[in-house]
């Protein structure tokens, strides 16, 4: 019995050729520009346990590829890698290196719910800078995701920047509990202006406070968000000097067109705890990225250290990334067994001298005039004509 | 100016969505939904309307072919997509019930329920603890009662006048339905002005 052609467990992918192609290039540009900056690439087991990646990791337990080991151990096919980034730099060899940079591309696994349109496997690119709290680090990861997106050619990319402590303390400057707060940031995650202004009017009384709380999902510029800093509170007057200061850089790189500052801006992973930055670009349906600091997962792992970084997704980079014209030249050499010699002797010159070189027994080919039209030049050494 | 390409529901929702656009002071062409095309141009405003089947407006907006839609909020709690919801239009309002055959219990063991949502439905049905049997149709839900498909189907209700046509009573209200206004998350990031400015003024 033949196995049925397209079976393949849900949402994983064949990569033909073509695509091969341009991801080894979209990699080897994506992993120069990391090196220019510093980074190490690294590279983590494709397999990790439950208990510690899969609980850390802010994945979804049911978007989990689970297994057990031969020892009855649950395991988990890596959903991310920056919990296993944290867990390599919580361990000693790089603890004392700290500020420790490291880059990796590598492809993470994430069971898909709903229909197969969904890749459950994909490559990401990304860095992770640990051991460094200052907004300079926050500026650096940023600055490096748009240099990758230059190298790419992607055009006319978006930065969307929030920041997770200072929107949690501007709702709790409301009167409302963590439970609600939370609540509130929760319609903001699921970008539901609707229900969040609905949630708004139930839970606030004053006409004044109900407007301004309203006015958090309309703010698109860091000077919208000084309204709602609390002039008498020392911790959000030194969040929002960082984030002035963080912008001052950013303009000072060519981004000020680029960025929009959302104080709304927020992310269902709640290791989040700083800044957090979404980047998006035209060609791509979805974002391309995101990233932003997680001081909170470096403490699950026992160290008191900041760490802050970011993710691109390979697959969606590729959509936005303009199309190039492919014309690389392939030479066909047909040969018969007479010829077997001379035809290995002149593949390896021509290779010798870069070109690539397909070398091809010609009786085993059964319809010559369509496989030889796939190359750039054919040379028949197989006693017929060339033509 | 960027094109803005906007998914609109065909049918019911059409007419009460144009009428609102227009009302908004945005300059449309007289006739939008009288052929049978599936794209229609609105030049003086620079639109480009996809006209597509009610349950397809989310699908096209969350992968980014439209920028915007309008949608009803029922197709958006039946297929939870990631897409930014920024304005309730308050059209089309209606809402989703359970109903079936007058003074009947639920079978107490496994009760089928007939719907066009099983995603909802099953969530109600499981928010109250009930073990159900979803089936999932089509059209005509009405049917499924009468001829003794199912005790009770979860659908929309408008006017109550089909339930009652069918001999059908409501028996629990779920949730209240209006359309919203709906974005892809890349085009509310790069076209953001241009779709905020649009918000604004169907907000008046």
């Amino acid at each position: 019995m033949t196995i049925q052609m397209f079976e393949k467990p849900l949402g994983m992918r064949d990569d033909f050729p073509s695509i091969v192609k341009r991801k080894s290039k979209l990699s080897k540009v994506g992993i120069k520009i990391m090196e220019l900056f510093g980074y190490e690439m690294l590279q983590t087991p494709s397999l990790e346990y439950y208990e510690t990646i899969g609980k850390i990791s802010a994945i979804a337990d049911n978007q989990l590829f689970k297994l057990l080991d031969n020892q009855g151990q649950t395991l988990v096919l890596r959903p991310d890698m920056t919990s296993p980034i944290a867990r390599v730099a919580a361990s000693k060899l790089l603890k004392e290196k700290m500020p420790v940079r490291l880059g990796y591309y590598s492809n993470v696994f994430r069971a898909q719910l709903r229909e197969g349109g969904r890749p459950a496997e994909f490559e990401q690119m990304g860095v992770e800078l640990i051991g460094d709290e200052s907004l300079y680090a926050d500026a650096e990861v940023i600055l490096l995701a748009t240099e990758i997106l230059r190298g790419l050619n992607v055009e006319s990319g978006r930065i969307v920047i929030g920041h997770t402590q200072l929107l949690q303390q501007v709702l709790r400057g409301y009167g409302l509990d963590a439970a609600l707060a939370e609540k509130l940031r929760a319609e903001m995650v699921a970008k539901n202006k609707v229900a969040y202004e609905n949630m708004v009017d139930n839970l606030v009384d004053d006409a004044a406070a109900k407007n301004s709380l309203k006015l958090i999902m309309n703010t698109t510029r860091l000077e919208d968000w000084e309204q709602w800093i609390d002039q008498s509170d020392a911790v959000q007057q030194s969040l929002y000097e960082d984030m002035r200061k963080l912008k001052t850089l950013l303009d000072r790189n060519g981004l000020a067109d680029f960025v929009t500052y959302d104080l709304s801006f927020t992310s269902h992973m709640t290791y989040y705890t700083g800044m957090v930055f979404e980047i998006y670009g035209e060609g791509s349906g979805f974002p391309l990225g995101n990233g932003g600091r997680y001081d909170g997962l470096m403490k699950q792992f026992g160290l008191h250290v900041g760490a802050t970084g970011f993710g691109l997704r390979v697959d969606r980079l590729l959509e936005a990334m303009p199309a190039e014209q492919e014309n690389a030249k392939q030479t066909l050499i047909l040969f018969n067994e007479e010829n077997e010699e001379n035809a290995h002797t002149e593949a390896n010159k021509l290779r010798a001298a870069g070109e690539r070189v397909t070398l091809q027994f010609a009786p085993a080919v059964k319809a010559q005039e369509e496989f030889s039209s796939l190359f750039s030049k054919v040379v028949r050494m197989d006693g017929e004509e060339n033509g | 100016m960027d094109k803005l390409t906007i998914a609109m529901p065909k049918g019911r929702i059409f007419e009460e969505a144009y009428e609102l656009l227009v009302k908004a002071g945005f300059d449309l062409p007289e006739e939008l939904d009288d052929s049978r095309k599936l794209i229609v141009e609105a030049p003086n405003e620079g639109f480009r309307f996809i006209l597509s089947k009610p349950m397809d407006v989310p699908v096209y907006v969350e992968h980014g072919v439209a920028d915007i839609g309008i949608a009803g909020k029922d197709v958006m709690l039946e297929q939870a997509r990631d897409i930014h919801e920024l304005l309730d239009l308050e059209i089309s309002r209606c809402y989703i019930a359970t109903a079936g055959l007058p003074d009947t219990k639920m079978d107490e063991m496994t009760p089928r329920i007939a719907t066009k949502y099983p995603e909802i439905a099953s969530q109600f049905f499981r928010s109250r603890g009930e073990q159900v049997e979803i089936i999932e149709l089509n059209g005509s839900i009405e049917l499924a009662p009468m001829i003794g498909l199912a005790e009770r189907i979860v659908d929309i209700v408008s006017t109550g006048k089909t339930l009652k046509e069918n001999g059908l009573v409501e028996y629990d209200k779920i949730t209240d339905i209006t359309s919203r206004l709906i974005a892809n998350p890349v085009s509310y990031r790069l076209k953001q002005t241009r779709i905020d400015e649009i918000v604004e003024r169907l907000r008046k």
